[in-house]
């Protein structure tokens, strides 16, 4: 990757050779990247690449997988299929209620603002996370939340259950919150771009709403489907602030981290911290690269 | 037919929930930090009793506060002017330059996603040892919060520039005998001007919301001290909540003002030459 920048003359010897003077004031031309990527490396690549230094290190000095491989054992493994399993259901979740949510905004015809505020307000509440998000549903479905009295007072008992905010349940309600909206901002163009003269073209030729979705609506969708589900999955493995309010410290992999890098473990022990950010770094990886191949592959249709 | 039944009765019976579903956690938290009744005493005939603003001010009292939202102000200045100062040449410089290299920045400028906070946190944990010197310091955050706020800084500038006609400016200013950093600073910037304020807003935006590091490296920012007064105080705690969450949407609202009149007023230079 790092030669693509620093030498752009590396293939095709002669066509470069022919348009010389173009090429050499175009090879110069990638300097004007250079304190970006210098940035980036420093702040970035420097910090995420240690993380992988320090987790596969051993003692004597050289390189072994052993907390790689101690990572996916015992309760860190729990942590990881605990992190993974709510993840995707707050993924798969976020994706439904996303796309029917972004299919009835965009029907919005009438009155003209409603669009525009319901873009408007999942632009903010995409982004809101942290700790006020745990305290606004704490402060809701807690066990002496105001919802949770409410539900009370219809003959629910919210808490008869397993639930609980910490649980796999309550997770995906919460991170509903800024799942849903990030959905429908993924999903919207993609639907915009369905041109009504397809489905005008598939009733011309015999095909009914069911054939149309089928053949044309669906599968235009699908990777701007699949992108977000991957995207909220990875925007919910990831999440840490708002997770640390509402459940104990080592039941998920970024609380987990936390509380190996808080420092209270023996020696040996902080190398599994790291090496938990290790893997996280490398699923977050494979899911950005999909989020990425799906989204170039989605603007296809959105011109 | 079917359509009309959708969009006379199913979409705003949807909309209707959903606007429960967004709005219910955020009149809970409101009534929790403001409302001086416990949940179990609540009673309609009492729902309007007993609001304060009492809460919010003992916790602006605590001379923690002052200090944490000092250190937060500067953090979203420094990150704003830094985020600037390395992305308007770059950008424009890719605009100008390097049209083919704008989807590899692009990609990079994602990378914080790959990395997530706690990720970064982690490495900069075991870099710690080496760079004392530099990482004991709280301002020390601004570089790490620059790189956490790149996907949103990066789009503001980028899709701004894209709204002018960057070459003309630049080719005018540069015949005119104008070196590259005052045509930055004299001719593109004053052309930016909502771009960089949103841009700024944005980093204010991050900073205000950034909890995982701060936690971790035990600085004490805003949202840290946020977290930590709930513990003395949830009523405060919660209050504080609210007063972010206030602001962080007020900047949305700024954002969406300023970036939209400009694209609508924007005259039409293009392909009159």
């Amino acid at each position: 990757m790092a030669s693509v920048f620093t030498n752009p003359l590396g293939e095709g010897g002669a066509a470069a050779k022919a348009a010389a003077p173009f090429t050499s004031r175009k090879s110069r031309s990638w300097f004007g990247l250079l304190p970006f990527l210098a940035f980036l490396v420093l702040f970035l690549i420097v910090p995420a690449v240690s993380v992988f230094a320090q987790a596969m290190r051993v003692e004597n000095g050289g390189f072994g997988f052993t907390a790689m491989s101690e990572a996916f054992s015992g309760q860190n493994l729990d942590a990881f299929w605990f992190s993974i399993k709510f993840s995707a259901g707050a993924a798969l979740v976020g994706t439904v209620l996303g796309t029917l949510l972004a299919y009835v905004a965009a029907s919005i015809t009438r009155p003209r603002w409603l669009r525009d505020a319901v873009t408007a307000f999942s632009g903010v509440a995409a982004n809101m996370g942290g700790l006020p998000l745990a305290f606004a549903f704490l402060s809701l479905l807690g066990r002496q939340g105001l919802g949770t009295k409410l539900l009370n007072g219809i003959g629910v008992d919210l808490y008869s259950g397993d639930f609980g905010l910490g649980e796999v349940t309550g997770l995906v309600t919460v991170y509903s919150y800024f799942n849903i909206p990030l959905m429908l901002l993924v999903i919207l163009p993609a639907i915009d771009g369905l041109k009504p003269s397809w489905r005008e073209a598939c009733s011309s030729l015999g095909g009914s709403g069911y054939t149309y979705w089928r053949r044309v609506g669906f599968p235009i969708l699908t990777p701007s489907i699949l992108g977000g589900f991957i995207l909220l999955f990875a925007n919910s493995f990831s999440a840490y602030a708002t997770a640390a309010q509402l459940t104990d410290n080592s039941k998920i992999v970024p609380l987990r981290i936390g509380f190996f890098l808080g420092g209270d473990v023996s020696v040996g022990e902080d190398a599994i911290g790291f090496a938990l950010a290790a893997w996280m770094i490398i699923i977050m990886a494979v899911a950005m690269i999909f989020y990425w191949v799906m989204r170039r592959r989605a603007e296809r249709w959105q011109s | 037919m079917k359509d009309r039944l959708f969009g006379r009765f199913v979409a705003p019976a949807i909309l209707a929930v959903a606007a429960g579903f967004f709005l219910l956690p955020l009149f809970a938290m409101l009534r929790f930090a403001l409302q001086n009744i416990q949940v179990i005493d609540l009673r309609w005939s009492n729902i309007f009793e007993k609001w304060s603003l009492a809460p919010l001010w003992s916790a602006f009292s605590d001379d923690q506060f002052g200090r944490a939202l000092t250190l937060s102000l500067q953090l979203a200045f420094g990150t704003g002017l830094v985020s600037l100062i390395l992305l308007v040449p770059t950008i424009v410089w890719v605009h100008l330059r390097l049209p083919r290299a704008r989807s590899a920045v692009e990609f990079l400028t994602i990378l914080p996603y790959v990395i997530p906070a706690i990720g970064m946190v982690a490495g900069i944990m075991v870099i710690k040892p080496h760079a004392r010197w530099f990482l004991n310091s709280d301002l020390s955050l601004i570089p790490f919060y620059v790189v956490l706020a790149l996907p949103f800084t990066f789009r503001s500038i980028d899709t701004g520039l894209k709204a002018i006609d960057l070459r003309t400016l630049v080719e005018a200013s540069r015949s005119l005998g104008f070196g590259w950093i005052p045509t930055i600073v004299r001719v593109i910037v004053p052309n930016l001007r909502s771009a960089i304020l949103s841009c700024l807003f944005l980093t204010v935006a991050v900073v205000l919301g950034e909890y995982t590091i701060a936690d971790v490296l035990l600085k004490r920012t805003f949202p840290a001290f946020m977290g930590e007064y709930r513990g003395s105080d949830p009523k405060g705690g919660y209050g504080l909540a609210i007063l972010s969450l206030v602001v962080t949407t007020l900047i949305f609202m700024i954002i969406g003002f300023v970036s939209r009149p400009r694209s609508m007023r924007r005259p039409r230079t293009k392909g009159t030459t």
